[in-house]
C-alpha cells in the first residue's frame, strides 16, 4: 500500500504576517487518485498547492513525493515531477505552443529536441490542439491556452499534477473543454490534486473531496458521501452557497 | 562653395566614421554594463553591497552633465593614466549610456509577466534558466523601442566628444570652416544632414527589428499605424 503512496503532505503550516493561512494540513494521494480541494476564498487552498511544490516555502511541515522529502537541495528535480496548472495559464508569451510544451523537457530534463517534439505532439493531441502547435498563446482562447498549459505539464511526465483553480479565469462556455480534458486525465489514471469549484468535475472525477476552511481541513470523503450527507454544518453551508451560484 | 564641399567631403566622411566607431563602442559599453546592472537590480541578491554601488553608479551617471563627465574622464584621468581623448569619450559617454540603458532594461524585465517566471520555476527550471529562457527574450522585445531612442540620443551626443578634442564629425566640420574662412551654414548643414541620415537609417532598422520579433497576437506597433 505504501508503494502506491505518491504524495504525502504532513502538518503544513504557513503564516503571512499575523495571519495563519495553513494550520497544519495533512493529506496524501495514492497513485491514480484525484482529490478535489474546495473551500471559501481565503481558506488556504491555493497557498497549500503553492507550498506543496515550494513555490511558497512552508514555515513548517513536510512534503514527500514518492517517498522522497522535498527540500531546498532537490527542489528543481522535485518540481519537474510535479505538474502545475495555474488559474492564469502562465504560458510563455514569446514561444509557440510547441515550444511552450517542449522547452521544459529540453532544458530541465535534457530530453533531445526530437524526443521532446514527439512528446509535445502526443500531449497536444491528448488535449485536442494538435493543429495549434505553431500558434502563439495570444492567438488562442482562454480555454485553448489552459489546455496547452495542461499539455505543457503532461510533457514533463509528472508523478502528480496540481491544478490551481484551472477554470476560474474562463468564461462558462470555455470551462467545459478544460474540464473534459481533466476528466479524461483522471480516467486515464493521472494522479491529480485539484483546487476547483466545478462540482460536476468533483462529483464525477474525484476519489475524495477535501473541504478546507480557515487553514484547516474541516471534512473529507468520497464525493457521494460528502455531497449528499456532509457531517459538518460548515460543509453543508458551503455546499449550499456553491449550489446556488452554479 | 561647391568645390569647398567637394574637396572637404572626405574629411566629413572621416569624421562621421570616427563618430560611428565612437557610437558603436559607447553603446557596447552601455549594453554590457546596462544589462548587467538591470539583471542585478531585478534578480540580484538584495544585499547592500550589491544594491549600493549600483544605485550610486546609476544616479551619478544620470545626474551629472555629460560635458563634465567628459572633462573628468579626460583631464581628470590623464593625471594618473595617459588616456586618449577617444578612450575618454567612450568611457564618459559609455558609462552614462549604461546608466540610462540599465533603466530601460530594468523596466523591460519588470514588464515580463511574473506568472510566467513562476511557471518556469514550477516546471523545475532554475532561476538562471527562467531568466535566460523566459525573462530575457521577452525583456529584449520590450526594451527595443526605448532602446532605439537611446541609440538616437547617443548618436547625436557623440558630437559632444568635440569638447575634449576627439576629431569626429562636428570637429571636422569646424576645421573645414576655420581653414576656409566661413561657409559656416553650409558646412554645418551638411554635417547635420549626415547625422540625420544615419539616425533615420538606424531608426528604420530598429523599427523593422521590433516588428519582426514582435510576438504574434500581441503586436503593438501595428495597431498604431
Amino acid at each position: 500500500m505504501d508503494s502506491q503512496r505518491v504524495l504525502d503532505v504532513r502538518q503544513m503550516r504557513k503564516t503571512y504576517g499575523d495571519i495563519e493561512i495553513l494550520k497544519g494540513i495533512s493529506l496524501s494521494l495514492d497513485r491514480g487518485q484525484t482529490k478535489v480541494l474546495i473551500g471559501p476564498s481565503g481558506s488556504g487552498k491555493s497557498t497549500l498547492l503553492n507550498c506543496i511544490n515550494y513555490l511558497v516555502p512552508p514555515d513548517d511541515g513536510e512534503v514527500k513525493l514518492n517517498g522522497v522529502i522535498v527540500g531546498d537541495r532537490n527542489l528543481n528535480a522535485m518540481r519537474a515531477k510535479m505538474g502545475f496548472v495555474f488559474q492564469g495559464f502562465n504560458l510563455f508569451a514569446h514561444l509557440t505552443v510547441l515550444d511552450n510544451i517542449r522547452i521544459c523537457p529540453m532544458k530541465v530534463k535534457k530530453v533531445s529536441k526530437d524526443e521532446a517534439t514527439e512528446r509535445a505532439y502526443l500531449e497536444l493531441d491528448r488535449v485536442g490542439l494538435k493543429d495549434k502547435a505553431a500558434a502563439y498563446p495570444a492567438q488562442l482562447s482562454g480555454g485553448q491556452q489552459q489546455r496547452v498549459s495542461i499539455a505543457r505539464a503532461l510533457a514533463m511526465d509528472p508523478t502528480v499534477i496540481l491544478f490551481d483553480e484551472p477554470t476560474s479565469a474562463l468564461d462558462p462556455e470555455l470551462t467545459g473543454e478544460v474540464i473534459r480534458v481533466m476528466k479524461n486525465l483522471a480516467d486515464d489514471g493521472m494522479t491529480m490534486l485539484v483546487v476547483s469549484h466545478e462540482m460536476g468535475f468533483a462529483r464525477s472525477a474525484a476519489d475524495e473531496i477535501i473541504f478546507m476552511e480557515h487553514g484547516v481541513i474541516v471534512e473529507q470523503g468520497p464525493p457521494a458521501m460528502l455531497f449528499s450527507s456532509p457531517q459538518q454544518r460548515r460543509t453543508a453551508d458551503f455546499l449550499r452557497v456553491i449550489a446556488e451560484h452554479a | 562653395m561647391v568645390d569647398i564641399l567637394v574637396s572637404n567631403f572626405p574629411y566629413l566622411l572621416e569624421g562621421l566614421g570616427v563618430a560611428l566607431v565612437l557610437l558603436a563602442a559607447l553603446l557596447a559599453v552601455g549594453v554590457a554594463l546596462g544589462a548587467a546592472i538591470a539583471l542585478l537590480q531585478v534578480y540580484g541578491p538584495r544585499v547592500w553591497w550589491v544594491r549600493w554601488p549600483i544605485f550610486v553608479f546609476e544616479r551619478v551617471f544620470r545626474g551629472v552633465p555629460i560635458i563634465i563627465l567628459l572633462f573628468l574622464f579626460y583631464y581628470g584621468l590623464s593625471g594618473v593614466y595617459d588616456i586618449s581623448s577617444f578612450a575618454a569619450a567612450i568611457l564618459g559617454l559609455g558609462f552614462r549610456s549604461a546608466a540610462y540603458q540599465s533603466q530601460i532594461f530594468r523596466s523591460a524585465l519588470q514588464s515580463v509577466d511574473v506568472g510566467q517566471m513562476v511557471a518556469a520555476r514550477a516546471m523545475g527550471m532554475s532561476k538562471l534558466q527562467a531568466i535566460a529562457f523566459v525573462a530575457v527574450p521577452q525583456g529584449v522585445r520590450y526594451a527595443l523601442g526605448p532602446w532605439t531612442n537611446e541609440f538616437s540620443a547617443e548618436l547625436k551626443d557623440t558630437s559632444l566628444a568635440y569638447v575634449i578634442g576627439v576629431v569626429e564629425l562636428t570637429r571636422q566640420a569646424k576645421y573645414i570652416i576655420s581653414s576656409n574662412h566661413g561657409h559656416i551654414l553650409v558646412v554645418f548643414a551638411v554635417a547635420a544632414a549626415m547625422y540625420f541620415v544615419v539616425n533615420k537609417i538606424g531608426n528604420s532598422f530598429f523599427y523593422r527589428l521590433e516588428a519582426k520579433y514582435a510576438v504574434p497576437g500581441s503586436e503593438r506597433r501595428l495597431f498604431s499605424r
